[in-house]
C-alpha cells in the first residue's frame, strides 16, 4: 500500500461507519425514552428510584453483583426465562429508563434479578396499588420493615404464603414459585422466613448457604462486611439479623446490617418489571385490561399459555 | 508471491549479506527503543504476576466462596473485575504497546525520537491502572464491565496514552521508504482507534451520560472493540512481522493481506451487540452485530491462509525458534477464536450460552491464546536485541510454552463445556436453577487447575526475563534454540 492518505481515510471511515452505526443511531432510536402514562397522566411507569435503593444500586455495583447475576429477561420464544418465573414478561429498553449505571449482567451464576422485588410475598394485607407498587414502595418498605417486618419475623414465615394460595388455588404463590417447583410446595423448610422478603434477603446475604438447605452449591460469596456484630447494649436492635447454627452470634451479641446492607436490600426489593409496557406482548397483558398486575392476578396468564403452543 | 512489491523483509534470508551499514542501522534504532520498551515489558510482566495470582483467587473463590470472604476489598465481585482490568490495561495493553513501538520504529526506519517523554508516559499509565485498580478495591467500581476502572483513572490512562503514542505516530513523518508494510496498516489502526474509542465510551457512559440500556451497548460496543482493534489488531500485526522475519520469506501474498486487513477493520469493529442477544434493544441491533460476527470469516481465512503459505514448507523451524512457536500458536488461536465467537452469537446457541461461562472461555481464548501468545513470541524476538544477550534457558522457554499452551488449552476445554453444561441445564425450566450451577463447578473447579498450569508459566517467565533484564542472559552471537540446531536449522535466522 502506497500512501498514507488512503490509508488514514480507511481506518478513519470504518471506525466511524462502527461508530455512528452501533451508538449514536441506536441512541436516536432508543435513547431518549420518556415514561409510560395513560390518559389521565398518572400510572406512570417507570419512575426513578429515590433515597435507599438508589444507594443500594451503588452498592450492588460496587461489589460487582453483576458479574453473577443478570437483570433482564429475554423473550419466550429465545429463552425459559419467562418458565422460571423471572418475568412475566421479556423485558424492554424502557424499563430501564432512569437506570445508572445500568445493570444487564452477562452471567448467570445466580437467578436473574429483574423481578426479585415483585416476587417477595406480599406484605400482610396491603397489595399496594399499581402506581405506588414500582419504584417508590422500595423506601417505605425498607423504612417500615425494620419494626414492621423484622420482629415477627418468624410466624410471618409460616403465614404468609397461606392467604396468597388461597386466593389463587391453583398456581402456587409467585413469591414461593421461584428456585424450583418442587420446592414450592414447602415454602419454608427449617422455619426461614418466606423468600425474598425483607428478612430473607439479609440472611442471604450474610450467610447465602444457610436459609435453603437446596442451595449448598450456591457460589455466592457471603457478605459478612456488609453487617456489624457488637455486643448488645440494652434491648436488642429491632433490625438484628436471627442467626441460628453456625452463624449465630455469641450470647450477648448481635448482627445488625450496615446502612450500606439495608440499601443493597431496598434496592433488590425495588427491583420489579411487572408493570405492563404498551411495546412489550405480555402474558399479564391477556388477562383483563382492567385487572391490575396484583399477584395473584399476574401469575395466573402463565398457566393457559404453553398449551397453546 | 508478489515479487515486484518490495517488502522490507527480505534481509533475514540474506542477512549474512546484509551490509555493515544496514546493521549498523537497526542497531542504533533498536538502541533508541531501548529503555521505553523495557520499560512497557517490565511493567507488563509485573502486572501480568498480579492479574495471574488474582486469576488463580478468583477461580478458586468462584467454587469456594467462603474462602476470603469477610474482607470488603477481597470479595469475589471485586477482584474479578480487578483481575480483568489488570490483564487488559496492565498486561495487554502495555506488552502491546511496547511491541508496536518496537515495530513501528524498525519498520519506519527512523530512530525513536523523544523516548524521555514515552517513559513518563508508561509512569502514568501504571499510576492510571494503580489508581484504578485500588479505585475498584475500595469500591468505587463503575459497574460498567471492562470499564470498571473510575473515571478518573481513566483520564490519567487518557493522559498517559496521549504522551506514548503521539510519538509512535509521529515516526510515519520521519519513515524512510515509500513502502508501507501490513503490520504498519495493524499498528496505525490500533494506535488511532484506541483513543476513539476509549474517549467516545467514557464520554457516552460518564460525561454525556446516554440514557438506560444505551449504557450496555455503548459498554459492549467498546469491549469488543477494545478486543478486536486494539489488542487484537496489534497482535495481528506483530504476527505479519514475525512470522516472515523469523522463517526469512516474503508474506504470501500481499493482496490477501489488503483484504484481511480493511475486512477485520469493516467487520469486527461491527460487533459487540450480539453478547446482548434477546435484551432490551432494537432487533436490528443484535442481528447486525450476529451478522458483522459471522462475516469476520472473512478477515480469518484470508488471514490464516496467508500465514499458512507463509509457513509452508518451514513449519520445522518450529522446533527451534521460540518467536515462531509461540506466534504460530496465537495465530492459529486466532482462527479458533473466531469460529468460537461465530457459533456462540448465532441465535439458536447463544439461547443456551448466552449467559453461561462460555463467553469467559471466548474471552479467554481470545486474550490469551490468541493476544497473550503473540506478546510473549514477540518479546522473545525483541527483548535479545534490546539488551544485547540471549535467552539464557533453553528448557525455561520450552517450559513457559508448555504450560502455557495447555493451561489455556485446559482453561477454555473446561469453561466450554462447563458452559454447555450449565446454560443446557439454565434453558431447561424442568431443572431447578442451582442445578445449573452444580453441573458447572466440577469444570470450574478444573479452570483452577489450569490457573495454576497458567501461573507456574508466568512464573517462569517472569524470572527468565528478569535475568535478561539484569544482565544475565547468554553473550552468543547465536540466538537461543529450543532444542540443537542440526545442520539443516543453521540457515535460519531466529
Amino acid at each position: 500500500m502506497k500512501g498514507l492518505v488512503p490509508l488514514f481515510l480507511g481506518i478513519f471511515g470504518t471506525f466511524a461507519f462502527s461508530w455512528v452505526g452501533l451508538t449514536v443511531i441506536p441512541n436516536i432510536q432508543i435513547g431518549a425514552l420518556n415514561p409510560q402514562m395513560d390518559e389521565e397522566g398518572t400510572d406512570i411507569y417507570p419512575m426513578p428510584q429515590s433515597g435507599m435503593a438508589a444507594r443500594g444500586r451503588e452498592v450492588y455495583a460496587a461489589n460487582g453483583c453483576i458479574y453473577c447475576h443478570s437483570q433482564q429477561v429475554r423473550p419466550d420464544y429465545a429463552s425459559s426465562d419467562i418458565d422460571r418465573k423471572w418475568g412475566e414478561r421479556r423485558s424492554a429498553p424502557r424499563d430501564y429508563l432512569f437506570d445508572r449505571p445500568v445493570l444487564l449482567g452477562k452471567e448467570r451464576m445466580g437467578p436473574d434479578l429483574s423481578n426479585i422485588g415483585k416476587r417477595a410475598p406480599a406484605e400482610g394485607e396491603k397489595p399496594a396499588s399499581p402506581p405506588v407498587a414500582n419504584a417508590p414502595a422500595a423506601s417505605p418498605a425498607a423504612a417500615q420493615s425494620p419494626s414492621a417486618n423484622a420482629a415477627p419475623a418468624k410466624p410471618a414465615g409460616g403465614a404468609a404464603p397461606a392467604p396468597a394460595a388461597g386466593t389463587s388455588p391453583v398456581q402456587p404463590p409467585p413469591a414461593a414459585a421461584n428456585l424450583s417447583p418442587a420446592a414450592s410446595a414447602s415454602p419454608n423448610p427449617n422455619g426461614m422466613p418466606p423468600i425474598y422478603s425483607y428478612t430473607w434477603h439479609h440472611l442471604h446475604l450474610y450467610s447465602p448457604r444457610s436459609v435453603n438447605p437446596d442451595n449448598e452449591d450456591s457460589t455466592m460469596p457471603a457478605y459478612k462486611f456488609l453487617y456489624e456484630k457488637h455486643p448488645i447494649s440494652g434491648e436488642r436492635s429491632a433490625n438484628a439479623l436471627e442467626l441460628t447454627g453456625r452463624d449465630a452470634p455469641p450470647p450477648g451479641w448481635e448482627v445488625v446490617p450496615t446502612y450500606d446492607a439495608e440499601c443493597l436490600v431496598a434496592y433488590l426489593m425495588s427491583l420489579d418489571q411487572s408493570h405492563p409496557l404498551k411495546e412489550v406482548r405480555s402474558a399479564a397483558a391477556l388477562a383483563p385490561a382492567g385487572s391490575p398486575p396484583a399477584a395473584p392476578a399476574g401469575s395466573q396468564p402463565p398457566a393457559p399459555a404453553p398449551p397453546k403452543k | 508471491m508478489t515479487p515486484d512489491i518490495d517488502i522490507p523483509l527480505k534481509e533475514p534470508a540474506v542477512s549474512a549479506a546484509a551490509s555493515d551499514a544496514e546493521q549498523l542501522e537497526r542497531a542504533r534504532i533498536d538502541a533508541s527503543t531501548r529503555v521505553p520498551v523495557l520499560m512497557f515489558y517490565a511493567s507488563a510482566m509485573a502486572w501480568l504476576l498480579i492479574g495471574t495470582l488474582l486469576a488463580g483467587f478468583v477461580s478458586f473463590k468462584l467454587h469456594s466462596p467462603d474462602w476470603l470472604s469477610d474482607v470488603s476489598y477481597l470479595t469475589w465481585g471485586r477482584l474479578r473485575p480487578v483481575h480483568m482490568n489488570v490483564m487488559v490495561y496492565g498486561w495487554a495493553s502495555m506488552s502491546a504497546m511496547g511491541t508496536a513501538i518496537w515495530l513501528m520504529a524498525r519498520l519506519c526506519r527512523t530512530t525513536l525520537r523523544h523516548p524521555l517523554i514515552i517513559v513518563t508516559g508508561i509512569w502514568f499509565w501504571n499510576i492510571g491502572v494503580l489508581i484504578g485498580v485500588i479505585g475498584i478495591l475500595m469500591g468505587y467500581s463503575t459497574g460498567y464491565q471492562w470499564l470498571e476502572f473510575p473515571p478518573y483513572a481513566a483520564l490519567v490512562l487518557f493522559v498517559a496514552y496521549a504522551m506514548i503514542i503521539s510519538w509512535a505516530v509521529l515516526m510515519f513523518r520521519f519513515r524512510r521508504g515509500e513502502q508501507i508494510y501490513i503490520t504498519q496498516w495493524y499498528l496505525l489502526g490500533a494506535f488511532l482507534w484506541f483513543p476513539w474509542l476509549y474517549a467516545a465510551a467514557q464520554a457516552m457512559l460518564f460525561v454525556v451520560p446516554v440514557q438506560g440500556v444505551m449504557q450496555a451497548a455503548v459498554g459492549w460496543w467498546y469491549a469488543n472493540n477494545l478486543l478486536f482493534l486494539w489488542l487484537g489488531a496489534i497482535a495481528l500485526g506483530t504476527a505479519y512481522y514475525m512470522i516472515p522475519k523469523v522463517i526469512g520469506r516474503p508474506v504470501y501474498s500481499y493482496h490477501l493481506a489488503t483484504i484481511g486487513f480493511w475486512t477485520y477493520a469493516l467487520f469486527s469493529s461491527w460487533t459487540g451487540m450480539q453478547r446482548l442477544v434477546d435484551g432490551p434493544f432494537p432487533a436490528w441491533m443484535i442481528t447486525a452485530s450476529i451478522a458483522a460476527t459471522i462475516l469476520t470469516i472473512i478477515p480469518v481465512a484470508t488471514v490464516g491462509l496467508n500465514h499458512h503459505m507463509t509457513m509452508q514448507g518451514y513449519f520445522p523451524v518450529m522446533r527451534y525458534s521460540p518467536t515462531l512457536r509461540f506466534t504460530v500458536f496465537g495465530a492459529m488461536s486466532y482462527t479458533v477464536f473466531s469460529v468460537v465467537g461465530i457459533l456462540i452469537s448465532l441465535r439458536s446457541t447463544a439461547r443456551y450460552l448466552h449467559f453461561s461461562e462460555v463467553s469467559v472461555a471466548y474471552s479467554h481464548i481470545g486474550l490469551y491464546a490468541f493476544f497473550t501468545m503473540v506478546m510473549f513470541g514477540s518479546m522473545y524476538y525483541i527483548v535479545p536485541r534490546l539488551v544485547g544477550r540471549e535467552w539464557r534457558y533453553a528448557t525455561l522457554i520450552k517450559l513457559h510454552f508448555w504450560a502455557s499452551a495447555y493451561g489455556v488449552g485446559l482453561m477454555s476445554l473446561m469453561l466450554l463445556v462447563g458452559g454447555l453444561a450449565q446454560g443446557a441445564t439454565q434453558n431447561d425450566p424442568s431443572m431447578s436453577f442451582i442445578q445449573s450451577v452444580s453441573s458447572a463447578l466440577p469444570y470450574l473447579r478444573g479452570r483452577t487447575v489450569a490457573a495454576l498450569l497458567l501461573t507456574a508459566s508466568h512464573f517462569i517467565f517472569a524470572f527468565h526475563f528478569g535475568l535478561m533484564l539484569f544482565g544475565l542472559g547468554r553473550t552468543s552471537t547465536v540466538p537461543t534454540f529450543l532444542n540443537p540446531v542440526e545442520a539443516e536449522g543453521s540457515e535460519v535466522q531466529l
